[in-house]
């Protein structure tokens, strides 16, 4: 099999904190961490080579420069190649932009690297968390499309996926060429051997640039190639310490309690 | 697209059996309020087999027009044969707005449909309003896992798309049902939807104790004082769909197994909320669970450390607390 | 027992006035003050207890006991794992967790000093926070500074730093009489007399009570990695230790552990990160290592060159944890073997030997040899670095009583074992009241003489933790 694998260098949105004084996000010193729901994308791609070790295994990811590390923790752990999508041109895309941009580097990357049978993305990326990016590629790749999957297994012309659904799991058939978005399974991804690591450091990364997409429409790309437009951020109201429920009777607290957390839609 | 309408369209996803999903039905509120500022009528979408239950659960939650879709091929959901049916729909009629809840299906047919009509959408939005100035919808949801928030518009590609993460606004009483039902006969044929569900596997409901994944935690401790006293804390898990967690202490006293601990000596928890039953709150116990978003606590000792990192607390006998509780629950459920 | 006085309420009254809203008696009495982590060594209720709050507040409770005649017990978390803070004697029970200040850093000495209820993870935090690192890394997180004094606790990276008793600079101690003392200074070298600090480190709260520490610190390390390494056998993975040593490795941590154990643990935390096997061969064993240093360069260096001789030495595969969530996800499997054992457990028992790092294999050889002649299962993972193992004898449905025989049929052959091979029968733990027999028959006649007399020296009346360390009642 020829997987493609797409990756997202994020912040760690689990050390993000807010400035009590200023209050907005504190990015600095929030390290960058592969998106993890990417990493379960790779890692099954890395099973489906183990079966068939004719497996080739792509990673790519847009970004800036730097995004490069996350590419390299890729080869590290699984992928044999790696390549960096990266122009400024493309900062600012929303998701349909990113999609169209990512659609375009496949087809540009298939040239060198033979047509891809899937490709693997994580179900969201965890700061955007829109989940959107990955269906939208199958789109315009005109693909079938899997989502939240949580196991791919190779079979005769095509995959067989375990996926979530509402409260059951299914196992999907889907005929290759396809498009697959992972979610977290009850493991995690390998850890790389420090021979594939030393390797990773040393690999080389191609870069492609909007320049190596013949056929792309620049309108369709970047802040002005968006259809949707982030209007504002905002930090949203932290708690301010505990409310105390005082009544006169605990039956009287306990229904107080429900009317709070259900005008709060906590319930 | 074209907009032909300044109708609002809520997509109203149905079960096997023909009935709707709340994640479609509450939306129709919202969208009412939408409808009415835009000047347009609100349309339920509504695509399944044999629909008739959710034609109908629409018509009574205020929808002014429904157009159905009625086949086989709707009856468990495909990406393919829905996206299909929804941009003929969209393609046809010209709404300028699309509402659909961000279930999990949801959050598959939407990217997937904007993709093809080439329009914004917003994902798992928590709010939603119209900007006075433009008529757009703002669309707010959360992003940075729920450390910001970010308001959205999409000003000139139609439809105007967003999924609506469930819950979020409750569904509306139910009221006379004036909607004109418009029937489509649109279908999609089998080759060419594309996935094959070869089987659906349903979890065995047993003594599998996902803490960790869990999204509400009920949990009881010393306070509880028997196994028989953890009786109300598993009624309250069961009302409010909740795993059943412990301290230690329980634990320790036998009056539940150690798969449900909580705490330094078991199990790190992160759910939206965590209810704390009789549990004073040791440092121990603290370490497991106090990065819940909403932690609630109810034990009688108002002192104890547990109502320092608690957003709700009461000081009081569990036993009191826990039933009204649960009664209120299920009333507001009927 | 018996030579103690009951406290009256008179006795009541002038603590309370020591103490004033703090004395809790009979059952109000928190019951987790009974006992430790391992209550199969007796759970004991005290008289009384008292939260305490400060030095001198301690210097008027310990005062108003000694003149009464009244055992005191003082506690931390209550994290240990031989019965050490257990009132067996009833009594006065201390608890220090809300003397959880840092009472301030001294950078230019690199140096802090804190509250004896300061956590370990706490402080971990805080010196982190100042670019300084406490070194000393315990197992248990959650347990207060005081305790580790007290046990002169180890932990995971003692092979590269040491223990407990390594980074104490001074304690403020209050004397079973009720005078208060400062041993040590910040200073580090000193030879002025017999070290008073190192003997109340390490005491289990016999000699005195630890008020308030002073702690070294060292400037953090910049850069850190782990490496995983299967091995088909456990044999294969302790013999690979020394010879680490002798490459001229210094791993900041150096565990080892058996399959069944890595197995129970991450079945309990619900999350595989351990490879079964490597290339159709099964796993039996593991080791887990960590490196500090100024680099990551400086570190890929190493981590190349130690990958090397693992791979020469019948190593399976090495494997890098290179990220901080990575290492997490390992570290956190290693940190849950004691979770995962009492997960699946109802009795269980342990020991904490220490021996020479090149006896390893033979003493896990010896183990394997003889486990079989009992009715439990053996589990045991270690400090592979120090040579501190950790050995638990585990059962669900054998004879309580029988239990308890096999158990200490085995422990004792251990102990004997761990001596033999020139090693010590406590790497971190203590002795509390669980092992005070197996120390009178490890040590001898002539040591436990000199402990019970360095006891008699600071507690003529023995009123402080009877019944632990050398003093069998």
């Amino acid at each position: 099999m020829n997987i493609l694998v797409c990756v997202k260098q994020v912040p760690d949105t689990a050390e993000i904190k807010i400035d009590p004084v200023t209050n907005t996000l504190i990015r600095d010193g929030v390290p960058s961490i592969v998106n993890p729901f990417d990493g379960y994308a790779l890692e099954a791609a890395a099973r489906i080579r183990d079966e068939n070790l004719k497996t080739q295994i792509v990673v790519m990811s847009m970004g800036p420069e730097q995004a490069g590390n996350a590419l390299r923790e890729c080869l590290a752990i699984a992928a044999d190649k790696a390549y960096l999508i990266s122009d400024r041109c493309f900062g600012g895309s929303d998701t349909l932009a990113t999609s169209y941009i990512l659609m375009n580097a496949i087809k540009k990357i298939e040239e060198s690297e033979g047509k891809f049978d899937a490709v693997f993305c994580g179900k969201q990326a965890i700061d955007g968390d829109t989940a959107q990016v990955g269906p939208e590629i199958a789109e315009q790749l005109g693909y079938p499309q899997v989502t939240y999957a949580l196991t791919a297994k190779e079979e005769e012309g095509g995959l067989e996926i375990l996926c979530e659904a509402e409260d059951e799991n299914h196992v999907v058939g889907v005929k290759t060429p396809c498009l697959v978005t992972f979610t977290k399974p009850d493991f995690e991804p390998r850890f790389p051997t420090v021979k594939r690591k030393m390797a990773a450091k040393k690999a080389e990364i191609a870069k492609l640039t909007a320049e190596d997409f013949k056929d792309i429409d620049l309108s369709r790309i970047g802040l002005k190639g968006s259809p949707t437009k982030v209007k504002k951020t905002f930090v949203p109201e932290q708690k301010k310490g505990g409310i105390r429920i005082e009544e006169e009777s605990g039956e009287a607290a306990g229904r107080k309690l429900c009317e709070m957390l259900s005008a709060a839609h906590i319930i | 697209m074209d907009v032909k309408t300044k109708d609002i369209w809520v997509f109203v996803e149905t079960n096997e059996d023909g009935s709707a999903k709340n994640a479609g039905i509450e939306l129709l509120g919202p969208g009412r309020k939408l409808a009415d500022k835009q000047g347009g009528k609100l349309t339920a979408v509504v695509i399944g087999c044999k629909p008739e239950a959710a034609i109908a659960d629409a018509g009574e939650h205020g929808a002014d027009k429904i157009i159905a879709v009625d086949g086989e091929e709707y009856k468990t959901y495909s990406t393919d044969a829905y996206t299909k049916a929804l941009a003929y729909l969209v393609e046809k009629y010209g709404p300028t707005s699309m509402l659909i809840g961000a279930t999990a299906y949801g959050r598959d047919l939407g990217p997937r449909l904007s993709s093809r009509l080439q329009t914004g959408l917003t994902a798992d939005c928590t709010d939603l309003d119209i900007d006075e100035e433009s008529g757009c919808i703002i669309w707010t949801r959360p992003a940075f896992g729920g450390n910001l928030m970010a308001s959205i518009m999409c000003p000139e590609a139609r439809p105007q798309m967003g999924t609506v993460r469930p819950g979020v606004f409750k569904k509306e009483a139910a009221a006379e049902n004036r909607a004109e039902i418009m029937r489509e006969d649109f279908h999609v044929a089998a080759e060419e939807i594309r996935t094959e569900i070869r089987e659906v596997i349903r979890e065995a409901a047993g003594e599998l104790v996902d803490l960790e994944g869990a999204g509400i935690i009920v949990a009881g401790g010393r306070g509880a004082g028997s196994s028989e006293g953890f009786a109300c804390i598993r009624e309250l898990a069961e009302v409010l769909g909740a795993t059943v967690g412990a301290s230690r202490a329980a634990v320790d006293n036998g009056w539940i197994s150690h798969s449900h601990q909580v705490g330094q000596t078991g199990k790190t928890v992160g759910p939206k909320l965590y209810i704390a039953c009789g549990i004073s709150g040791a440092i121990q116990h603290l370490a497991g669970m106090s990065s819940a978003d909403i932690i609630v606590a109810i034990n009688k000792d108002g002192d104890a450390p547990i109502f320092g990192v608690a957003d709700y607390g009461i000081a009081g006998n569990m036993f009191e607390v826990v039933p009204a509780l649960i009664a209120e629950i299920r009333k507001s459920k009927a | 027992m018996g030579e103690y006085n009951v406290i009256t309420p008179e006795i009541i009254a002038e603590l309370e006035k020591a103490a004033p809203g703090r004395v809790v008696t009979g059952g109000d009495i928190n019951p987790d003050y009974a006992r430790d982590e391992m209550p199969a060594y007796g759970v004991h209720m005290p008289e009384a207890s008292i939260d305490v709050l400060s030095t001198e507040e301690i210097a008027g409770i310990v005062k108003i006991c000694y003149e009464n005649n009244i055992p005191v017990t003082t506690r931390g978390a209550g994290t240990g794992l031989v019965g050490g803070c257990t009132p067996i004697c009833g009594g006065v029970v201390l608890c220090t967790m809300r003397m959880n200040k840092i009472l301030g850093y001294d950078l230019e000495n690199m140096a802090v000093t804190v509250q004896p209820g300061v956590l370990l993870q706490q402080l971990a935090e805080d010196a982190m926070e100042h670019g300084c690192m406490y070194p000393p890394d315990p197992g248990e997180k959650l347990a207060t500074l005081g305790g580790n004094v007290a046990t002169n606790a180890g932990g995971m990276r003692a092979v590269k730093y040491g223990c407990t008793r390594d980074y104490v600079r001074a304690l403020t101690v209050v004397l079973p009489t009720g005078e208060i003392t400062r041993f040590g200074a910040t200073v580090s070298k000193t030879s002025s007399g017999y070290s008073m600090t190192n003997l109340i480190c390490g005491s289990e709260g016999t000699l005195g009570i630890i008020t308030e520490i002073t702690l070294r610190l060292i400037p953090a390390p910049k850069a850190a990695v782990s490496l995983m390494v299967p091995f088909e056998n456990l044999h294969a993975c302790t013999a690979m230790v020394p010879k680490m040593f002798m490459s001229g490795f210094k791993p900041q941590a150096l565990e080892f552990f058996e399959k069944e154990i890595l197995v129970s643990s991450e079945k309990f935390l619900g999350k595989q990160t351990f490879p079964r096997q490597v290339e159709g061969t099964e796993a039996g064993a593991y080791l887990l290592i960590t490196f500090d240093g100024d680099s990551e360069e400086e570190l890929d260096v190493i981590v190349e060159k130690a990958a090397e001789v693992f791979l020469e030495n019948e190593a399976l595969d090495v494997l890098i944890a290179d990220t901080p969530p990575k290492m997490k996800d390992i570290w956190a499997a290693r940190s849950s073997f004691l979770e995962g054992i009492e997960e699946q457990t109802k009795m269980l028992d342990e020991c904490d030997v220490v021996v020479p790092v090149n006896r390893i294999a033979d003493y896990v050889d010896y183990i394997a040899g003889i486990k079989s002649n009992y009715d439990f299962q053996v589990q045991y993972f270690g400090h592979a670095g120090d040579g501190n193992l950790h050995i638990y004898t585990c059962s669900n449905d054998m004879d309580p009583e029988e239990f308890g025989k096999q158990a200490d049929e085995f422990m004792s052959l251990l102990y004997s074992k761990a001596m033999e091979l020139g090693g010590q029968i406590s790497g971190e733990h203590g002795i509390g009241m669980g092992k005070v027999k197996y120390l009178e028959e490890a040590m001898g006649e002539v040591a436990i003489r000199l402990m019970k007399g360095i006891k008699d020296v600071f507690d003529p009346k023995n009123i402080l933790n009877p019944g632990k360390v050398c003093d069998r009642l």
